[in-house]
């Protein structure tokens, strides 16, 4: 027999929220949201109200000075969650703002209790704690502590079977205020400005009971309220697991859609690998991806497109343009640089489980670097790894394109050391031959398969990219200032 | 924000209902008075008493021009709106019933108009709607 208490979970309603709080809001419990001005804690609140207040489970939502009532109420109401049906039918607002300036606490207390009583929310929301906080400070002797306001709040509101949300104000770290001993949840809201850009992040401080997702998350307020973008999380390999990601991998290869390519890459490029595709500013690596999702529509395999740089109606890039346009790719196009790597996986997850993408390309790194908010870019490599080891569990193989700095005088992959991140490399350079500016191509890796070493030379024309013949009269071609080799050396050469 | 003709006639049927119909502006300045407090009595609770002393001061101000007889002077001493609104209802009862009740009928219209432009016409018709029905459903079944 199990007689041990079962907590409900409650859906919040704010996207990603359940996930960082580990799974949904206990009920009955006694919650607090911090954070500075600004932060959106009212607008997370509303949204949690919203959402789960029904005419069974009725919500309260008290308001302490603060802001002027009715200001809160017009601003919320731009909300797309603001449903006005649900006003005095399962929301209250309850200003409290006359009892505290008259009275006391304890006058605060009993009105609380009495409209508890009088309306038996399940939720009850009291923003904000500020001002209970500045006349806690100024009390005189013998009057209830702040904490013990606190604490019998709490008993009172989950002895009335309620879940309870404060809201509050900065709460300095170094100095943990009493309430925090007395709450079972505590989110912190937080927004960062560095440089141009303004970040905001949501932490789960403490939610007695659950496994939250640890660390700063970040998150969005747009029309539709709050977003919030759960740090990606890697799943471990398991024992079993492993042996079906290798299998998969090692099964099939992927037709890159570029003539000979595929011979160079040893037979294509294998399922669920990443391709790290580096070369300098026109060198045709957007073009090198195009025909890889090209090839991936002709063959049935959706795919799909974060872009950074180029805008699809640019005439080189008309194929890809068609194929967006007809469904067949999805594009994640944005300029916008105050991004986070999560906020960006996490669309990409879902474009790619909606359109059941097998081929992802990121267009280019260098692009990406930029559109990730300045915060964000000390730790650009970590999320990289992050981001590509999330892909390839999702089984899908992704093409990297890299912007390499016309530098000749040593030979690099990629600006962020992320060589090491993908399988498969392939760098593109040009050469200076006869006083013309040539292309060529070479295959650096592809993890555990055999592929060719040639440095090929390739032209882009019309119908994309042509690839050459090896360059076989010539050295130092990867330094940029290729000489010509004795004949017979070149022979020897080209044999392996 | 002005509110609809339908709402505004709604106000003026409330209003005459509540003075009995009665071409008594003493009535007509009872029923504006027990009309307010019951507009206040749903708006506090939401809003708080200091938003609703702010609004209805406002509502007064704008009527001014057209009810000059209605300009009260500042006084520090209307820290709240009961000495304004006994003030009002005085001024009310000595006029033409005519005139009192298209004064009565202004100041509401001017406070819901407020209201409506604060935190939207749905939101203000929801929270008063309690207000300007009871007296005609009563009027209704009566009849």
């Amino acid at each position: 027999m199990n007689n041990k208490v079962t907590i409900r979970s409650l859906a919040t309603g704010v996207p990603g929220l359940d996930e960082i709080l580990g799974g949904g809001l206990p009920e009955y419990s006694f919650n607090l949201i911090v954070g500075p001005p600004g932060s959106g804690k009212t607008t997370l609140a509303h949204q949690i109200m919203f959402a789960l207040a029904t005419r069974e489970s009725p919500a309260l939502f008290f308001t302490v000075l603060g802001e002027p009532a009715f200001k809160m109420l017009r601003y919320q109401q731009q909300f797309s969650f603001f449903d006005l049906d649900k006003i005095n039918e399962s929301i209250r607002f309850v200003n409290l703002s006359d009892d505290f300036e008259t009275g006391n606490l304890e006058q605060v207390m009993a009105r609380i209790a009495h409209e508890v009583k009088a309306y038996s929310p399940a939720l009850v929301f009291v923003d904000s704690l500020r001002p209970v906080m500045l006349e806690a400070r100024h009390r005189s002797e013998g009057a209830i502590s702040l904490q013990l306001f606190i604490q019998q709040l709490g008993i009172e509101l989950t002895g009335w079977q309620a879940t309870t949300f404060l809201i509050g104000e900065y709460l300095s770290e170094c100095d943990p205020h009493p309430v925090l001993t007395v709450a079972d949840g505590l989110l912190s809201l937080d927004q960062s400005v560095y440089r141009n850009s303004m970040v905001r992040k949501m932490q789960v401080q403490k939610m007695r009971g659950q496994a939250t997702r640890p660390g700063k998350h970040t998150f969005r307020i747009t029309g539709a309220g709050v977003e919030i973008f759960p740090a990606a999380v890697i799943h471990v390999d398991t024992e079993d697991a492993a042996p079906t990601s290798g299998m998969l991998r090692s099964n099939k290869r992927l037709t890159m859609g570029v003539p000979l390519l595929d011979e160079m890459l040893g037979g294509g490029l294998p399922s669920g690998y990443s391709l790290l595709v580096a070369g300098p500013s026109g060198s045709g690596k957007t073009i090198l991806a195009t025909a890889f999702l090209a090839e991936g529509v002709r063959l049935g395999e959706p795919g799909v497109i974060v872009a950074f740089e180029q805008t699809p109606s640019q005439s080189w890039m008309r194929t890809l343009d068609d194929m967006i346009r007809a469904g067949q790719i999805g594009l994640i196009n944005t300029r916008s640089l105050d991004l986070s790597m999560d906020e960006i996986v996490q669309h990409l997850i879902e474009l790619i489980q909606k359109m059941k993408a097998t081929r992802v390309v990121i267009d280019s790194l260098s692009g990406f670097e930029l559109a990730i908010a300045p915060t964000f870019r000390e730790d650009f490599r970590e999320s990289l790894f992050r981001m590509v080891t999330i892909l390839s569990s999702l089984c899908v193989t992704v093409l990297l394109t890299s912007e390499l700095e016309d530098r000749y005088v040593d030979l690099r992959f990629s600006p962020y050391g992320s060589a090491f991140l993908t399988d498969a490399i392939i760098v593109q350079r040009y050469i200076e031959v006869e006083s013309r500016l040539k292309r060529v191509m070479a295959v650096v890796k592809v993890r555990a398969s055999n592929h060719s070493n040639e440095i090929r030379q390739f032209e882009i024309t019309d119908d994309g990219i042509v690839i050459g013949e090896p360059v076989l009269d010539y050295e130092g071609l990867l330094g940029g200032r290729p000489t010509r080799t004795q004949a017979l050396d070149t022979a020897e050469k080209g044999e392996q | 924000m002005p509110a609809t003709d339908s709402y505004r006639e709604a106000i003026r049927n409330s209003l005459a209902e509540r003075a009995g119909g009665a071409l008594d502006a003493s009535a007509i300045a009872e029923a504006t008075i027990s009309t307010w407090h019951q507009v206040a009595s749903q708006i506090i609770p939401v809003i708080g008493a200091g938003g609703v002393d702010v609004l209805f001061n406002r509502s007064l101000h704008l009527m001014c021009t057209a009810f000059p007889w209605l300009t009260i002077p500042d006084d520090h001493n209307h820290k709240d709106n009961v000495v304004l609104l006994a003030i009002v209802k005085e001024r009310l009862a000595v006029r033409e019933p005519d005139v009192a009740a298209e004064a009565s009928y202004t100041l509401l219209v001017n406070f819901v108009e407020l209201l409506m432009s604060m935190i939207g016409e749905s939101l203000t018709e929801r929270l008063l709607s309690t207000v300007w029905e009871p007296p005609s459903s009563e009027l209704e079944s009566k009849s």
